[in-house]
């Protein structure tokens, strides 16, 4: 970038480098610790004080055992489920809600998108969405955990000035071919608008596979816990207790529940790790438009 | 429904005239895009059921002595009792504190690094070096903070915790960080920056990526060294962003993030960890106290629209960028 390597600027360089270096393996770090205890045996724990980074003899069995818990796999089910229609239905909504919010002829826009834009600044708080949400019959039901995250404002509000910043040629020769709304829609907006969709479906889909807070309040049927609810009960119910008692106890079981919980994190940091580099390329460009044209 | 401004703003001359063919003349309109309201129904169903029944809701028990059994409607009016509870009872008093003081923790502690971490990658020389970090530094910023509180138990539990271990391998006596009251906070407000500090670094980069490169080149012909670029070109850039996400954040002083709360506290730390947030899901859902807890979401809503609207009209009066 500066073609004047000065030795300021090559101490500056050095200097940026290292401490970039070092944030970045402080992010790592706490992976690969996690990563290396789940893989540990109890001996090893044991033999080695506790303090292990790398197994001398990585086991899985502490993977085998959350495995074995049929809870386990009808969560990653819930999870997966959630995930998939979820992200497609808030899409469906906000997209079409955004169109037709981007059509400055239509009577009544003004209102329309206030309503939408206060939702933003102000509601009605936890309580209240709980009573509702028991009035709708929707408490213990798979749909607790879809409903609420339905429509994105943020995302509307976002797709919205990306189709009001498409060509106006391109709608109105598609109108003069004689396209109707819902042809507009699919033929051209949904396309052109494609890389603005594509990130706010990544941004719905990683909000579904993260949460928990709702599966907390709204069901009590553990059968449709999402994995992020049953990891959530794995590690914190008297995980204080547990620590304590290990601890104390280091029992002589061939793994300790420190290793199933770090095992436990690893499942519900794989997903994410695996779609991460497709997540990346879209979560910029997203971010990179909400950000210049927010 | 709709618009009358709106309408008289569209009529340019054409249709102007009585207000009966005005009137006729909107139904027009509105019948032309019939297919577009058809459209927004779910929308504006989802709109209805989600969002405004519950604030309609709020408005209605926060000042009742809601009864489970006995339903909303039926229970009794109790006019401002749950607001005098609410600013009465020391533990309350308390719980406000504690979100408050949490929340401008987060905002000391957690704005600058992004910052620093922004302008840094802005300047580092080598882009692939640049990519492979950015890419590392933004993974936290997906796990939920179910995995990130399992993480931190990794590192600071008193068992087989990476801290402790490093402790007791120095000679010091280990510590029990999670039942510690001087612990929780520095746990809490440290986790949010280790998870966060990458993805922060974004909306920095995105008003960098826009400043005159020239610039630079002009200032190191006069012989500014690297720190002086950052001080007199970098910073500068950056101050109307920092003041939008200022705003931003002050309008969340209510909201200290009891999602992360809720995962990291215990009994024994509840006196310095208790928020808004984690006493309306306690004492609400599982005491019953749902009057109290609605008017305590509806305070926070109300202050958190205020600050909001305050800060964004100040940051216009004062740098010419608002939120909106």
């Amino acid at each position: 970038m500066y073609a004047y390597a000065s030795r300021s600027e090559r101490a500056y360089q050095i200097f940026i480098h290292t401490a970039v270096a070092l944030v970045a393996l402080s992010a790592l770090f706490p992976l690969v610790y996690v990563v290396g205890m789940s893989l540990t045996s109890q001996s090893e724990m044991i033999a080695r004080d506790y303090f292990v980074i790398v197994p001398q003899e990585p086991t899985l069995e502490a993977y085998k055992r959350i495995f074995a818990s049929p809870l386990v796999w009808q969560s990653i089910g819930m999870s997966v489920l959630r995930s998939t229609l979820g992200p497609l239905l808030t899409l469906a909504l906000t997209t079409v809600g955004a169109f037709v919010l981007s059509r400055k002829t239509l009577p009544g826009r003004g209102p329309l998108l206030f309503l939408v834009l206060f939702t933003i600044l102000f509601h009605g708080g936890l309580i209240p969405s709980y009573l509702v949400m028991k009035q709708l019959h929707l408490i213990d039901s798979f749909w607790a955990l879809i409903v609420p995250m339905l429509v994105d404002s943020f995302g509307l509000l976002v797709i919205k000035i990306f189709i009001e910043n498409l060509p106006d040629g391109l709608m109105e020769s598609a109108r003069i071919d004689g396209a109707g709304e819902i042809a507009l829609l699919t033929r051209i907006v949904v396309p052109m608008a494609a890389p603005a969709l594509a990130a706010i479906g990544m941004f719905s889909i990683v909000n579904h596979w993260n949460s928990w807070f709702d599966a907390l309040i709204y069901l009590n049927d553990k059968q449709l816990y999402p994995l992020q609810m049953v990891l959530r009960n794995m590690l914190t119910v008297d995980s204080m207790a547990n620590d304590q008692m290990n601890f104390i106890l280091k029992d002589t079981q061939r793994v300790s529940s420190e290793t199933i919980k770090m095992a436990t994190v690893v499942v519900g940091i794989l997903p994410i790790m695996c779609v991460y580099p497709f997540l990346q390329k879209h979560f910029i460009k997203g971010m990179y438009l909400g950000a210049v044209k927010g | 429904m709709p618009a009358e401004t709106e309408v008289n703003g569209n009529l340019r001359g054409t249709e102007r005239g009585a207000p009966a063919v005005r009137e006729a003349s909107l139904l027009r309109r509105m019948a032309a895009h019939k297919t577009l309201y058809l459209l927004f129904i779910p929308v504006l169903l989802y709109y209805a059921l989600v969002r405004y029944w519950p604030i309609g809701m709020a408005w209605i028990v926060a000042f009742k002595d809601l009864q489970l059994g006995a339903g909303v409607w039926q229970s009794e009016w109790v006019g401002l009792d749950n607001f005098r509870v609410m600013f009465t009872d020391p533990q309350l008093v308390k719980v406000l504190r504690n979100t408050v003081e949490i929340s401008l923790l987060r905002l000391a502690v957690g704005f600058v690094p992004p910052i620093i971490l922004a302008i840094m990658f802005h300047d580092l020389a080598s882009n692939r070096f640049k990519k492979w970090t950015q890419t590392i530094v933004y993974i936290p910023h997906f796990f939920s903070w179910v995995i990130v509180f399992g993480i931190v138990f990794a590192l600071f539990s008193t068992g087989s915790g990476f801290v402790n271990n490093m402790l007791e391998w120095f000679g010091l006596p280990r510590k029990e960080f999670f039942l510690d009251q001087d612990w929780f906070r520095p746990l809490l407000v440290g986790s949010a920056v280790w998870k966060e500090i990458g993805w922060g670094t974004i909306i920095y980069l995105a008003a960098l990526a826009s400043v005159d490169t020239q610039l630079y080149e002009a200032a190191a012909m006069d012989g500014a060294g690297p720190l002086r670029r950052v001080y007199h070109i970098t910073l500068p850039s950056l101050v109307p962003v920092i003041i939008f996400l200022v705003c931003l954040n002050l309008g969340t002083i209510l909201y200290a993030g009891g999602e992360q709360i809720l995962l990291f506290y215990n009994q024994a730390v509840l006196d310095t960890a208790d928020v808004v947030d984690t006493w309306i899901y306690r004492e609400s859902l599982a005491r019953l106290q749902f009057s109290i807890g609605t008017a305590m979401g509806l305070f926070q809503s109300f202050v958190g629209m205020l600050l909001v609207l305050a800060t964004n009209a100040a940051s216009k009066k004062y740098t010419g960028r608002g939120i909106w």
